[in-house]
């Protein structure tokens, strides 16, 4: 043993002291790698989700994905798929994994500052659980990406502000023809001037005016005259009633030819019932004339038949008499 | 074996050429560009030199490697030489280690946090803390820290016992001075190095939660999570290989034999670069780390 020659003086409990040391270290280092795997989820027991994007950029294995702002699984593995999308697998602790429905969404938002988010939203917690492995598309919202589109936005925003306040801009021009207007307004002739224009026209219409107002004052003239008629026309009206209506008037009159009326009317009642005794007497004869008719018919046919017999037997005479009749056809 | 005791047949040559080099470097230092010419091995030596220096400290360093892995260095009566240096190289250090880990922590902490607040980032604050703090800066501290208080002196040890001729008398009286003296000290400091390293990881880490949600338990679960996303497996295999790396530089460097060393007596300035080299090359496995975590 070196003894005399290790300077390092010597230690009470060395050996208590050195084991201690080496313990300490042992728990610290395996401490240590027990809580990084905690911490990396090497002891979880996990489900798949298997997120599919159009591109994988900011995403990277082992960040998280949320839910209301709490992680609930991190990027396990990154691959890209046949067709030519990211599939993003999530791993999601059996613990956290009720929170995911089939229903659920997920996003990919990367902000302005600070890396890309992955999202989970659930609006219906009473769906069905998601299952393990599901494969779900992702949305992304890239705030970004906006920047130029708003950029050129605005860029026609402010050119066309630029157009419209220029110096030849219809908005400038019609801006000065208003305060024109506005100081004329505020003229001797006021708005008439305005709408008019010109001086010319303005006293033409104030002229117009002046006749207008003796037009009237005759018209009101022409009232009061109808006013007389109207009073004399009240007069004849009242002439007429007296007329018609009085003691001797046309109504009385008519009163006493309605009762004559009605007297000649009974009459006529007491005619008529005697003419309808006249005509059943006619219809009686209409009725025994039909049956005569009907008589005179075989009558008829009865003179009919013996007029030709009679006729027949004149023919039968005229064949058996030869010589009395010339048959020959004498020719010119 | 490392040992360099001198012989007495050698040492008046090397007196004679000290003398001459002397001559000539006092001449250069003057300006006298010419003398180069009286000395030409001088254009050639210096980068030979160099080289053969660090390939015999990479001898050291693999010798050392073989040692600490052959079970024979772990004989029972091996024990009590590996537990005083294991002690000495530890013990000593962790008041003041565990004080100024957490002075600088606590600082860098309120930095941090306080400016990721003031630019409404305090979301990130805890990704920030772990990747300065417990991947990068803690452990480069702790390099240097043992690096000072106990290999240094350690090393300087070892080199007064090389120049003693301590060394060559343990190899006569038939001990094994690579053994029984050289590795106890270099099992020490890789041991210290990585103690410490992961002791203030702890200790920094702790005092981050403390700082983010004050003493309750109701963060835990967060900052888990975010602790377990800078530790990806990449992330958490390069520290780790830095802290041995760091530990094996630490350990070795001011142990081995000065690759600068040329017999004469040693003076304060060797321990400077010393130190020089033992800082550049932990600088360079830094780089190397953070090459390996953000390309």
């Amino acid at each position: 043993m070196p003894e005399p020659i290790d300077s390092v003086p010597p230690v009470r409990h060395l050996e208590q002291k050195a084991r201690l040391l080496l313990l300490a270290m042992v728990l610290l280092v395996s401490v240590a790698v027990g809580y990084l795997m905690v911490a990396r989820g090497a002891f979880e027991r996990t489900q798949q989700v298997v997120l599919v994007a159009d591109d994988s950029e900011g995403i990277v294995v082992g960040m998280s994905m949320t839910f209301s702002g709490f992680p609930i699984g991190r990027v396990g593995r990154i691959e890209l798929s046949p067709e030519g999308n990211a599939r993003i697998i999530v791993d999601v602790p059996h613990k956290d994994a009720h929170w995911l429905r089939t229903s659920s969404v997920f996003t990919v938002e990367s902000g302005l500052v600070g890396g890309t988010r992955i999202r989970a939203f659930t609006g219906v917690l009473s769906d069905p659980l998601l299952p393990d492995g599901a494969e779900r598309k992702v949305l992304r919202g890239d705030a970004a990406a906006e920047i130029p589109r708003m950029v050129a936005s605005v860029r026609e925003l402010v050119n066309n502000l630029g157009a419209l306040t220029s110096q030849d801009a219809p908005l400038n021009a019609s801006l000065r023809n208003l305060q024109l207007a506005a100081e004329r307004l505020n003229g001797p002739r006021g708005a008439i001037g305005v709408l008019l224009g010109n001086d010319a026209d303005s006293r033409r219409l104030s002229q117009a005016l002046e006749r207008t107002n003796a037009l009237l004052a005759r018209v009101d003239g022409l009232v009061l005259r109808a006013d007389g008629i109207a009073q004399r026309t009240d007069g004849m009206i009242a002439r007429a009633d007296q007329q018609v209506f009085g003691q001797d008037g046309v109504v009385s009159e008519t009163r006493a030819t309605v009762v004559q009326l009605n007297g000649l009317l009974s009459d006529a009642r007491n005619s008529l019932k005697k003419v309808d005794a006249v005509l059943v007497e006619a219809q009686a004869i209409g009725a025994n004339t039909r049956e005569a008719t009907t008589d005179l018919g075989s009558l008829r046919t009865e003179v009919e038949a013996s007029l030709r017999k009679v006729e027949h037997l004149v023919n039968e005479i005229n064949r058996k008499w030869p010589f009395a009749r010339d048959a020959q056809i004498k020719l010119p | 074996m490392t040992d360099t005791s001198p012989s007495p047949s050698s040492a008046s040559q090397r007196a004679l050429r000290r003398r001459v080099t002397g001559v000539i470097d006092a001449g250069i230092e003057l300006g006298d560009n010419a003398l180069l010419q009286i000395d030409p091995a001088r254009w050639s030596r210096s980068p030979v030199r160099w080289l053969r220096g660090w390939w015999i400290v990479a001898q050291f360093a693999a010798q050392m490697l073989v040692l600490a892995l052959s079970p024979s260095s772990y004989r029972r009566s091996q024990l009590p030489v590996i537990y005083r240096q294991l002690v000495a190289s530890t013990a000593p250090l962790l008041p003041g280690f565990v004080a100024l880990s957490a002075l600088l922590s606590l600082v860098i902490i309120r930095i941090v946090i306080a400016s990721a607040a003031a630019y409404g980032l305090s979301q990130y604050a805890l990704d920030v803390l772990v990747r300065t703090l417990v991947v990068e800066l803690l452990p480069l501290l702790v390099a240097l820290y043992v690096a000072l208080r106990f290999t240094m002196p350690s090393g300087q040890e070892v080199a007064g016992m090389r120049q003693q001729g301590v060394l060559h008398a343990l190899w006569r009286a038939g001990g094994d001075p690579a053994r029984d003296l050289l590795l106890p000290r270099v099992l020490a400091g890789v041991f210290s190095v990585v103690f410490l390293a992961a002791l203030s990881a702890v200790l920094s880490l702790v005092m981050t939660y403390v700082s983010l949600y004050g003493f309750t338990a109701w963060g835990f679960a967060a900052f888990t999570r975010a602790v377990g996303q800078v530790f990806t497996p990449a992330a958490t295999l390069i520290l780790a290989l830095k802290a041995f790396f760091f530990s094996l530089v630490v350990a070795m460097l001011p142990i081995a034999p000065n690759p600068r060393y040329d017999g004469a007596p040693l003076s304060r300035r060797d321990e400077i670069s010393q130190l020089g080299r033992v800082f550049v090359l932990i600088l360079l496995i830094e780089v190397v780390s953070l090459v390996g975590n953000y390309y």
